[in-house]
């Protein structure tokens, strides 16, 4: 048996009644007629528990609030005579009995409850449910403070876990904009309010984290919505938001509402931002204060780079002045050391030489004076002291020129550093030097030669003349030494007597010598 | 140094690490060359970081793995 294919053209829709005109109402005939019914079914005094949200002072001093409980809202109206009535301030979580009746609110098309009477009654039960995971969690140490990680300074990819279409999101943008705009913003899309929303938020946090590589890294995230009511922010209260902070190892910024809602997930997250706004400052800093910091860092590697290389330079230039191989002048000055202390030397052999000829002439002087008369002597004396004048001066000179040629050298070494030309001045001068007093030493042999003949001349000149006149001269004939005395003579001695015109030989016989006055002693021939 | 792109972050540190390291002149003269040039080198790489990084807002989409996917996003107007 087989069935028939399914057809919808031959399926026929069941013939709608057709609706008289009559029967039509208007939407204000039909809100009389809830409110005609409401009234005939309910008491006109109705006593109500439930938890309040939404209040709302306005500025004419009208309350409107809703009351709730977990399957129902009411909303419920406070006039300002009745609301001035309460000796408390009504406000959100509260959980109250309320006193008064239900109408219908035509324009809205809805029913209230306008309260006359309200009294608290214990805590409302979000607020409990608040303080219930406060605690859990604070035990458990998602509050503890050395948890709290701190902010990267310069974040690259900032994520944003909140509504895609909430004022929060665009001033958060806007913000980051403004200050730090080369960075990237990666927007996570969620529910932030209703059933469903925390879990969303929190499945966001772990996604985020779960993909932070492959979106390029993801430096920090904020996590929020703009302001509402109670409500409104309690997906942030709840335990699967505040898992997810925690165990996000991106750090997250909390933004909730305004300054004073205080939320679960503020108190997980690594920082807690007033507003979304303030999330945004918190999380960047402003480009134009890091462009500054940069420029302040830049010069100060600058500075302290020249600091150094100027400090190396003045070391070394110490270095420089100090170190000998660097100094040629030294070099020079040690040889003009040198050089000073052999022209000192060589000076000194001046003066030596000076010395034994004078001790030389003195000597020839007492020879002359021994044995010429004084008119000999003194004409003699007086060439001999214009030959040592002329020595001396010719000395002088000589030093004079030695010295000037001195001063030459040195005037040259200290204008040429070179060592080739230092090395040819000292040789010269040391050539200089050995010349020096070979040509002296010349000069003086050829003075004490003629010193010596004079000397000669003078003896033979005084002889011939003292002979002539019967003098003779007799010198013991191996020394030569002419005899003056007795003393020293020998009985056998040879002697040779030199007379004006010639000499002879003979022998010392009885030697003795003359005693004072004594008159008997023999003569000899 | 690594060949690997300093974050802003890092160079800036690594800038001012030389920079006291050259105040302190407890490093040599060659040294200190080299730690400027680097410093100069990372000063420009921050300048290039804070001028060249593109401003790009983006919203996640999730894929069926649950990956992450991000498209162009287009904030809306802000109350402020």
């Amino acid at each position: 048996m087989t069935r028939a294919p399914f057809d919808p053209s031959r399926i026929r829709p069941p013939e709608e009644p057709k609706t008289e005109t009559s029967k039509l109402l208007t939407v204000s005939q039909l809100t009389a007629l809830v409110q005609r019914a409401i009234q005939s079914a309910l008491p006109a005094t109705i006593h109500v528990v439930g938890e309040i949200s939404n209040i709302k002072r306005h500025s004419s001093g009208h309350l409107y609030l809703t009351l709730k409980d977990a399957g129902a809202e009411l909303s419920c109206v406070l006039w300002r005579s009745d609301a001035a009535k309460l000796k408390f301030t009504p406000c959100d979580g509260l959980e109250v009995v309320a006193t008064g009746g239900v109408e219908v609110f035509e324009r809205a098309g809805r029913y209230q409850l306008y309260i006359r009477r309200m009294e608290p009654r214990g805590v409302g039960a979000l607020e409990l449910a608040f303080r219930q995971l406060y605690q859990m969690l604070a035990k458990e140490g998602l509050f503890d403070a050395a948890r709290k990680r701190p902010l990267p300074r310069f974040p690259r990819r900032i994520a944003l876990v909140t509504s895609p279409t909430g004022a929060a999101v665009a001033d958060m943008i806007r913000t980051i904009e403004r200050r730090f705009p080369c960075v990237a913003v990666l927007v996570h899309p969620v529910k932030v309010q209703g059933p469903g929303a925390a879990d969303e938020i929190a499945a966001a946090v772990r996604a985020l984290n779960a993909n932070s590589v492959a979106l390029g890294g993801i430096d920090v995230m904020i996590v929020g919505r703009g302001g509402g009511s109670l409500e409104d922010l309690w997906a942030f209260n709840e335990e699967p938001v505040a898992r997810a902070i925690f165990a996000s190892p991106i750090p997250v910024v909390s933004a909730v509402g305004h300054e004073v809602d205080v939320t679960i997930a503020d108190l997980v997250a690594d920082v807690r931002a007033a507003t979304p706004t303030a999330a945004a400052e918190l999380v960047v800093p402003v480009l134009e204060d890091v462009v500054a910091e940069l420029a302040a860092l830049e010069r100060r590697v600058r500075r302290s780079a020249e600091n150094r290389f100027q400090f190396s330079a003045s070391c070394f230039a110490g270095l420089l002045k100090r170190s000998p191989l660097l100094e040629p002048a030294l070099k020079i000055r040690r040889r003009e050391q040198l050089v000073d202390e052999f022209a000192h030397r060589l000076g000194r052999g001046f003066v030596t030489r000076l010395h034994a000829i004078r001790r030389r002439l003195d000597v020839c002087e007492s020879a002359v004076q021994r044995i010429a008369p004084h008119v000999f002597l003194r004409g003699t004396a007086r060439r001999l002291e214009r030959i040592e004048s002329r020595l001396n001066a010719g000395l002088s000179l000589r030093l004079r020129l030695g010295e000037r040629e001195w001063s030459r050298i040195c005037l040259r070494l200290f204008a040429r550093s070179p060592e080739a030309e230092l090395r040819r001045l000292t040789d010269r001068v040391e050539g200089l030097a050995r010349r020096v007093p070979v040509g002296i030493q010349l000069r003086f042999t050829r003075l004490t030669e003629m010193v010596e003949s004079r000397k000669s001349l003078l003896s033979a000149v005084s002889h011939e003349s003292v002979l002539a006149r019967g003098f003779s001269i007799t010198r013991v004939k191996k020394s030569g030494a002419a005899i003056k005395s007795v003393a020293g003579l020998r009985d056998g001695q040879r002697l040779v007597t030199q007379v004006a015109d010639g000499e002879f030989e003979s022998q010392t016989v009885n030697v003795h010598q003359r005693e004072l006055f004594d008159e008997t002693c023999p003569r000899e021939n | 140094m690594s060949k690997r792109k300093l974050t802003f972050e890092e160079a800036l540190k690594q800038l001012e690490t030389l920079t006291e390291q050259i105040e302190r002149g407890d490093i040599g003269l060659q040294e200190s060359i080299d730690k400027y040039e680097e410093g100069i080198a990372l000063v420009r790489q921050c300048r290039d970081l804070l001028s060249h990084a593109e401003h790009r807002i983006q919203q996640l989409q999730q894929r069926d793995d649950g990956s992450l996917q991000s498209v162009p996003f287009k904030p809306p107007a802000s109350t402020e």
